[in-house]
Parts: C-alpha cells; structure tokens; sequence
C-alpha cells in the first residue's frame, strides 16, 4: 500500500518495523523484512515518480528527484556538488544501475579492522548472487553501448589496458543515455521498480513525502519515528515500531537523523568518505553522440588497485555537458556546437579524504577536503584518462582545469600529470558516500556494532553506507544492497 | 547580460539565450529553486555585470561594453585567479545551461534529436 504524505492531514500507525529511506538500503532491508510476514513502513521523504512520466530535462530531474534540486554542496577549500536522489526509490532512479562487487582486497581490509565476522565475504558473495539474479546484473550489451561507450573499448584496446562494459542492472537498456533523469524505458531494475513494489506485494506500507525528523527512543529502546509530511502546513507524522527502527537515509542523512534523535558518538557525522570525480572531454572528428547509449556503459579499473583510480564513461544531456565547456558567447557557442563529437570519460578516485556530516541552517553542512595524495591519485587518473581519449582518436582533450591550457593535444597527457595540487583548480563531483555511523568492532571506535546496531539502543539499526568502514573504490549500490539485506536478517533472526 | 552569455546567432544556427526561451526558464527557476542556488544565481548575474569588467581592465556595468569585450568579459570570469569569480562563473554558465540546452530549439542543432 502507499501513502502520499502530500495529501495527508495525519498520519500515526504502529508496525513491527519502520524504514527510514527507500533507496538500495532501505528498499532492500524492508523487502527482507516483509518477506518475514511482519509488518514493515518504509518513510520516504521524496515524492513517488510514475516511471512512465520520467523526462530527459535535466532540471525538470534535478527539481523533482535530487536532493536540493542537486544544489547540495560540500565545502572545503573547494566547494564539490554532492549527488543525491530523493525520490522513492532513492539514488537508484538517477543512477546507473551499476553493480560491482566489493573487490577482494577491500574487504580483506574490513577482516583486517575486526569486521570478518560482521560482515562475512561469504555470505556478502550470496547476496550478490541472489541480487544479481533478482535484478538481471549483466555487463552493458554491445546495441547499448553507443558511440561513447564504444570509444573507451576502442582506446584501452589500442593501450593494451583492461577496460570492460559495466556490470548494470538494466538488461533490455534502451540507450536512451537517461539514467540521470529516470529510466523512460523501465529497463533500469531501480528500487521503484523492483524491490519497492515486492516488499508492497508482502505488505508494506510505503509513506512519501514523509520527512523523519526523529528516532524516539524510550528507556534505551527504539520506539517509533516521528517527522513532517510534505503536505501544505508540513502536519506531523508518527510511525511507532513494535520491533525495531531501521535507518537507511543515506550517509548524509542518517547521522544527521541520529543525531537530532539524541545519539551520542564521537564517530557519528564522522569518518566522510567519498569517491570524488572529475570528468575529462575528449573531441573526436565524428559523433560520439554522449546521449545516445548506455549512460555509463563502459569502464576501466586497470589502475585500481595501484593508483586507486577508476575511469568511466559517462553520457548526459546537453544542457549538462555545456555546462562545463570552456568560454563564453560566441567562444562558448562554438564548443556548443561541437558537443555532440565529444565523449566524456570521468576519473573516480577511492579517496582517503575523510570529512564530516552536521546540521547546517540549509540541510546537511558537509566538509570534505582532499589529500596531497588523492590529488596525485586524481591527477594520475586524468593522464591515463587522457591516454584513454587520444588512443581512442580524440583529436583534443578539453581538461577544464584551471592552470592548465583549454585543449591538450595528443601527446601532452603528461600536463595533466603534473597539473595543480590545489583540488580548486579542478570540477568536481562527490558520489557514492560512506562511514558516517562506521561500523567498529569496539563500541568506542563506532556507532553501530557487528550486529548493526546503535551502540546502547539494539532495536535501532543502520543499514546503509554509512556503517561501511572505508570507502570501495567501485561504485557502491550492489556493496549496500548486499550489507542492507544482511543487516535485515540478522535484525529478523534476532526478533 | 544574457546575451553576452549566448548571443544570437553563431555557430550552426545555436540560437541565443532569449530566442530559447531562457526567460520562461528563469520564471520557475526564481519560483522553484532552493534559497542557496537563487541566491547564488543572483550572485552570479551581479558579478558578472559589476565585476566581470574589471577583470579585462573596464570599468562596469557589463552593459557599457561592446559586445566583443562583454565577451571577453564573460570568458575571464571562467580564467580568473580568484576561485570564487571562477565558481560563480560556473554557476552562470551551470543555470544558463539549464534553460538552454534542454530547450527543443538547441537539442535539434546539436543532434540530440538523432537519439
């Protein structure tokens, strides 16, 4: 069943389980609980799309479905926009569906930090099984690929690097390049189309427009959430949990939820992680045509491990490309125009930058600064990027890094190697976000145990990313939906 | 302002900003956006008319300037030393962008349609 808290006067239920967010985490964790036949509330704060509805305009997105209508901002020495959904289905209706394991050597750290037995290789590697199964994971068919996509294949062939279509959970994609404004052709398994409706089907009662302001918690036991609906007058909402609390709102909104609900940790709001981005454009002599193919279809990791760099294609609209191309009037208009023989490969860096989540009087205030070193990282990233591009054909790198020309010809990659130090210098973009409520295996080096739970309040769990003890260095969905599932049942065995 | 960002005509038929119909965009833009990003846009369009001169040596407002120098106005925005000029520049182009090239008009000259 689902409620539309836009059109509600008041709303105050009592179930045996309560979800705060409806993205990877708490879709998942709510369909696991509901499969247990007890009775489940999932509490979003964004409105429900129709996916037949999704557009291809940017803005209209960003107005409906982004956090902030995609104006959240970290501050540092640089300011970086960070992305967030925030629609019933989460960040999963404006990603790309990718679905990568955590690698090997990642979670051989976690076993190293004490976390082998909370969060077992073995049982993340069924998860993963079963939720690629659920969700159709398979590498981007080549109809799909597109021009853009087809250029990294192209360039890492010609380098001798390895470079794959991306692991997505969209078999049947369209090409549509419109994952970032919600998949028209329903192929993208979101959870709006997927686990959000299964957990429906067992019972659950979805709530939109429900912004949770508060976890109440009664003698050191989770009672229920209280927030504000987004109907004229924001009238007050209570959702009391027989059982227990899951928070599943992000590694931005979580500890920020925990906080107002009177958690008290050294580590809450702490430990930001991040894969900060930069993109790389590359012109090439005919269309590469960023909007027509898989919107990441490709992607390399060949310097994973060594440079901690992972390099994407990425295709958006052109309202988003012009954006960052270089000049202004008639100079702007030129690169306009030539747009569409342009192909976009982003540098992600597993960053060791750890930064803070507080209150700030607009939302979330989130510092995040990157190292010495995750610059080197970036700046690696961007040359092998660029060697990338060229041997793809790119007549022309535009970097769109200040201190460094406007166009690289082929050859000059080395500039971008040894380009600024200073992250103001370049365009950035903070996705996949962790370790806001770490997970520890001592009680005082986090906020949520082995068993996910709230140090001093066992029926209040955290189920997303923010209990991940370092970031992956992959793009993290299928990481999160895999830890959500197993939170869920280890809270469900334990009821 | 505007139209020293996107002037009409140019290259293969890009129309200007007003012919696109950024006006429209920039009604629900001051009606829906967030305080911060009005706010900034704001910022964004005062700096560009009142500091963008003096990057090139003028003295402002921007709408004194010939159409060449706004130009080169507009452009040193994006090249200036200071990071914060450099970022509202970013954020002109970013709001601009928006009305812009999600319009049908700019779509079908650089081959969005063809998708």
């Amino acid at each position: 069943m689902r409620v539309d808290g836009a059109a509600l006067a008041a709303f105050d239920e009592v179930f045996d389980y309560v979800v705060v967010g409806s993205g990877a985490a708490g879709a998942t964790a709510a369909r696991s609980l509901a499969s247990t036949g007890r009775s489940v509330c999932i509490l979003e704060e964004g409105p429900a799309m129709d996916p037949k509805a999704f557009g291809d305009d940017a803005w209209g997105a960003f107005k409906t479905m982004f956090r902030g209508m995609n104006g959240q901002v970290a501050r540092g020495r640089a300011f970086i926009p960070v992305i967030q959904g925030r629609t019933l289905g989460g960040s999963t209706v404006i990603n790309s569906a990718i679905a990568w394991r955590v690698p090997d050597d990642v979670l051989a750290e976690w076993e190293t930090l004490g976390l082998g037995d909370a969060l077992p290789p073995k049982e993340l590697h069924r998860y993963w099984d079963e939720i690629e199964k659920d969700l159709d994971a398979a590498p981007t068919p080549e109809e799909a690929w597109g021009g853009f996509n087809t250029l990294m294949r192209d360039g890492a062939r010609k380098l001798g690097v390895s470079a794959a279509p991306t692991r997505r959970y969209a078999s049947g994609c369209k090409a549509t390049g419109q994952c970032l404004t919600g998949c028209p052709s329903g192929a993208k398994r979101s959870m709006l189309t997927t686990y959000l409706p299964q957990a429906e089907a067992k019972g659950a009662v979805i709530v939109t427009g429900a912004e949770a302001r508060r976890v109440l918690v009664k003698d050191g036991r989770a009672v229920g959430v209280e927030g504000l609906l987004s109907a004229p007058g924001r009238p007050a909402f209570r959702a009391m949990a027989r059982r227990a609390v899951v928070v599943a709102a992000s590694a931005i909104q979580s500890p920020l939820l925990l906080e107002r609900s009177g958690v008290r940790s050294a580590h809450l709001g702490e430990h930001f992680m991040a894969h900060p981005g930069t993109p790389l454009t590359g012109l090439f002599d005919a269309p590469a045509d960023l909007w027509r193919g898989a919107t990441q279809g490709f992607d390399s990791v060949h310097h994973r491990r060594d440079w901690r760099v992972k390099v994407e294609t990425i295709g958006l609209p052109p309202e988003i490309v012009f954006a960052r191309l270089p000049g202004a009037g008639r100079r702007w208009k030129e690169k306009m125009a030539l747009a569409r023989r342009t192909a976009i490969f982003a540098v992600q860096t597993r960053a060791w930058a750890e930064g803070s989540v507080r209150e700030g009087p607009f939302g979330a205030d989130i510092r995040y600064d990157l190292t010495r070193r995750d610059m080197m990282q970036i700046r690696r990233g961007l040359r092998f990027s660029a060697e990338l591009l060229f041997a793809a054909g790119a007549r022309e790198v535009w970097p769109g890094i200040y201190g460094l020309p406007e166009s690289l010809k082929p050859g000059e990659e080395r500039l971008l190697d040894a380009g600024p130090d200073d992250p103001r210098c370049y365009s950035w973009i903070l996705s996949h976000l962790f370790g806001t409520a770490r997970m520890a295996a001592r009680p005082g080096a986090g906020v949520v145990g082995a068993d996910f739970a709230v140090h001093g309040v066992p029926n209040l769990v955290v189920a997303d990313s923010s209990v991940f003890p370092t970031n992956l260095g992959v793009n993290p969905q299928h990481a999160i939906m895999a830890v959500a599932r197993l939170c869920a049942e280890r809270l469900a065995e334990r009821a | 302002m505007l139209d020293a960002l996107l002037p009409p005509g140019g290259p293969e038929g890009l129309p200007g900003a007003f012919e696109a119909g950024f006006e429209e965009f920039e009604k629900g833009f001051a009606s829906d956006a967030p305080f911060p990003m009005r706010f900034g846009w704001r910022a964004a369009l005062f700096a560009a008319c009142w500091v963008s001169p003096l990057l090139i040596g003028r003295l402002p407002p921007l709408t004194r300037l010939a159409p060449p120098e706004r130009e080169d106005a507009l452009c040193a925005m994006g090249k200036s030393r200071v990071y914060l000029i450099r970022q509202v520049s970013l954020l002109l182009k970013a709001v601009t962008s928006f009305g812009y090239g999600g319009t049908k008009a700019v779509r079908r000259v650089v081959g969005y349609d063809a998708r």
